[in-house]
């Protein structure tokens, strides 16, 4: 009897002790089915090394949606531990709002942090000088091309060297093609992309190449502005870039995954992930020998020079609120491993941010990949501050102006300025 | 003395039985209320320093809003949106087919099963069943439709936004105005009919000099109805259009929503709130007193 006693304690307190061992559970939210797969086997590794239960929760798909819901979350405290952030232009904003858990210390002390690139590294620190983000995976972005579609009509492949031989070459395909020659994303429905995806790359080489001023403050007024938004008009006037269907919900949909396959659109920017996810072996609208038929351009600047735009692919942070920082953050750096970069990169075709992955067999197999790896450490970026999320919305509003033909250049910066203005108060902007 | 004691513990009891609901109704419909209009007085935001630190800023909100054309521009659509959708397309169809369901016609259970099934998708899965129909240019099935009779295709959330979700919210809401229609003819004694009929009334003078006096009252409550659950779809007009192209479809449901969750400016969104709400107050008493409806 007393043994039947005591062994049915012991089955208790086992069963009590385990049930405390499991009964951390840290939430993650991630983006879509890809992301999902691509963290499967690191949360088995979280589970395994500090016994807690890893819940991942999908986030909604556009950016946008995911974002919004985020930081609804964010506000009202019940977010998630760990999440990633779709956007670089978010990250100031969310810092100021105290929603991210600083990690400057944590990831100086990480041991992959000697093997980042240094753009990786310049990417995560915040205005304040602090470290709010794991900089794991870059988004290397340059002008993806119709190697085959030009070469057939005759028309040069060589880097463009300036603004005025990217839209010239733009019409020539227009012209000879009948193809549109070029898009950046625009409008309101590509929500922060016409930010990320298309303004960015053109600032960068224009002649006020900057939005902040050394205080801080959002300086809109710059003549680099206006002239990218000229750029959109002339392309826009001359019908050289699709315009309909960046008006309607999806804006992506036609232009990426369907007129740049068939060779109705023969330029466009992207990232390393086309050549994965748009285009490649992960899309639903393949183009057969992705690397061979499709070129890369740099971006040219206004008058010389070339760029190649460095983001953070949604970034990871750690919820300032989170019930249990400390392990979030070990969970946070257990993301960063190779594994799961290399894992990032084959699934949804973003540059691991260490060095070292270039000696991983399987990031070897990633063919397109490896080369714009090689070159990631020649990325520029956007200096960060606060309020570049409204910048991003204006940005998306003035070009959606200028989408609509209802205003000229001068006029799409006045929406920009006057929109982040009405938005944030006048002091926040020079 | 002891009715009083009686009378005391029945009203305990109402009390008791009415205090869920109360309850309820304070913790989901006064306290959000009273929160927003607090809301619309500060400049809370979902990023931001206003995230950490919102603070009072008087009407500022307010101003704002008055200065806004994007705010004007939402009344509008919101105001054509309304009177193309619940007062035209539904009114006008829902009581087309209220009328020809009261004929003895072939397939009558048939056709009103096909009438009644827009009801049953929610606003979302509507919208979005709606989009395969009319978006992406000639692969729009609505395309492919209108090419077999040699018209262009085009893709129509662009060329007609406004149009095509105002079809679509009539295309959901004919079944309503059917059923409530429907009901009000059913009150309308067959013997009036009968009468005008002997007298030798042609169907289109029974329509104007019976049909439509008489049913005047349910028309009018109908159209109240009609008008209110208009101006409060969002889902559909979402899963559409988000608003676009341009604001050419940002009603005002969709325009709160993108100040507090596109912009994250809660306390403006709001502001747009609780001004949107004080029109549709203003507007529903007018049309109530004017029309004398009993509600």
């Amino acid at each position: 009897m007393k043994k039947t006693v005591l062994g049915g304690l012991c089955a208790i307190l086992l069963s009590a002790v385990s049930t405390l061992a499991q009964a951390e559970i840290i939430r993650i939210a991630n983006h879509g089915q890809a992301g999902i797969d691509a963290m499967k086997s690191t949360v088995e590794r979280i589970e395994k090394k500090y016994g807690v239960t890893v819940e991942v929760v999908e986030y909604p798909a556009p950016d946008k949606d995911y974002l919004t819901k985020l930081l609804t979350e964010l506000g009202a405290g019940n977010a998630p531990d760990l999440f990633s952030i779709p956007t670089t232009a978010a990250v100031a904003d969310m810092v100021e709002a105290g929603y991210l858990a600083p990690v400057t210390k944590e990831f100086k002390a990480w041991d992959g942090y000697a093997n980042l690139y240094d753009v990786a590294k310049a990417l995560a620190i915040s205005p304040d000088g602090e470290t709010y983000v794991m900089p794991f995976m870059l988004g290397i972005q340059e002008i993806y091309y119709r190697k085959d579609v030009l070469e057939k009509a005759g028309i040069s492949t060589e880097q463009p060297k300036t603004w005025r031989e990217l839209l010239d070459r733009a019409a020539e395909i227009k012209q000879k093609t009948g193809a549109y020659g070029l898009l950046f994303p625009a409008g309101v429905s590509w929500g922060s992309g016409a930010f990320d995806e298309g303004f960015q790359h053109l600032l960068v080489g224009s002649k006020t190449p900057q939005l902040v001023d050394a205080d801080g403050k959002l300086d809109l007024n710059g003549e680099g502005i206006k002239d990218v938004f000229g750029v959109y008009k002339e392309l826009i006037d001359k019908d050289l870039m699709p315009t309909q269907p960046l008006l309607g919900p999806e804006p992506w949909v036609v232009p990426k995954y369907q007129m740049f396959p068939e060779g109705k659109l023969a330029a466009t920017t992207c990232g390393s992930w086309c050549y994965i996810f748009d285009w490649g072996r992960e899309s639903k609208n393949p183009i057969p020998e992705v690397t061979k038929v499709v070129g890369t351009w740099t971006v040219p600047g206004q008058n010389s020079g070339q760029y190649v735009l460095a983001n953070l692919a949604a970034p990871w942070a750690v919820n300032a609120k989170s019930a249990n920082t400390e392990l979030a953050i070990k969970a946070l750096m257990e993301i960063g491993s190779i594994e799961t970069q290399v894992s990032y990169a084959a699934r949804i075709g973003n540059i691991p941010a260490s060095k070292d992955a270039a000696k991983n067999a399987d990031f070897q197999k990633l063919t397109e990949l490896v080369p714009i790896h090689a070159a990631a450490e020649n990325g520029v970026f956007l200096k960060q501050a606060s309020g570049f999320g409204t910048v991003a919305e204006g940005v998306a509003r003035a070009t959606e102006a200028l989408l609509r033909k209802e205003t000229d250049a001068a006029g799409a910066q006045k929406i920009l300025a006057d929109y982040v203005k009405e938005t944030l108060g006048d002091d926040m902007v020079k | 003395m002891a009715r009083n004691s009686h009378e005391k513990r029945a009203e305990r009891q109402w009390l008791l039985i009415l205090l869920p609901s109360l309850v309820l109704l304070l913790a989901f419909v006064i306290y959000p209320a009273i929160y927003s209009v607090y809301l619309s007085f500060t400049n809370e935001a979902l990023t931001g320093a206003a995230a950490l630190r919102p603070r009072f800023v008087g009407f500022r909100n307010y101003t704002r809003l008055f200065n806004d054309a994007k705010f004007w521009n939402a009344l509008f659509v919101t105001f054509v949106f309304v009177i193309g959708s619940a007062v035209i397309g539904q009114f006008v169809l829902g009581l087309i087919s209220a009328m020809a369901l009261r004929r003895p016609i072939r397939f009558r259970r048939l056709f009103s099963s096909i009438i009644l099934l827009p009801n049953a998708a929610p606003e979302v899965v509507a919208g979005f069943m709606w989009i395969s129909m009319l978006a992406g240019g000639e692969n729009a099935t609505l395309s492919r439709i209108v090419s077999f009779f040699g018209v262009t295709p085009a893709d129509w959330l662009q060329v007609f936004p406004l149009s095509m979700i105002i079809i679509v919210n009539t295309w959901r809401g004919i079944a309503t105005a059917m059923i409530l229609l429907t009901a009000g003819l059913s009150t309308i004694p067959a013997e009036i009919y009968e009468a005008a009929r002997m007298d030798g009334a042609t169907p289109s003078q029974m329509f104007r000099r019976i049909t439509l006096p008489l049913m005047m009252p349910t028309i009018l409550l109908y159209m109240l109805i009609s008008a209110v659950s208009t101006i409060a779809v969002f889902g559909l007009v979402y899963a559409l259009t988000r608003g676009g192209p341009g604001g050419a479809t940002e009603v005002v449901s969709i325009y709160i929503y993108n100040q507090s969750f596109t912009a994250f400016q809660l306390g403006y969104g709001a502001a747009v709130a609780v001004v949107a709400l004080v029109i549709s107050l203003i507007l529903g008493i007018a049309y109530v007193r004017a029309m004398k409806v009993e509600v």
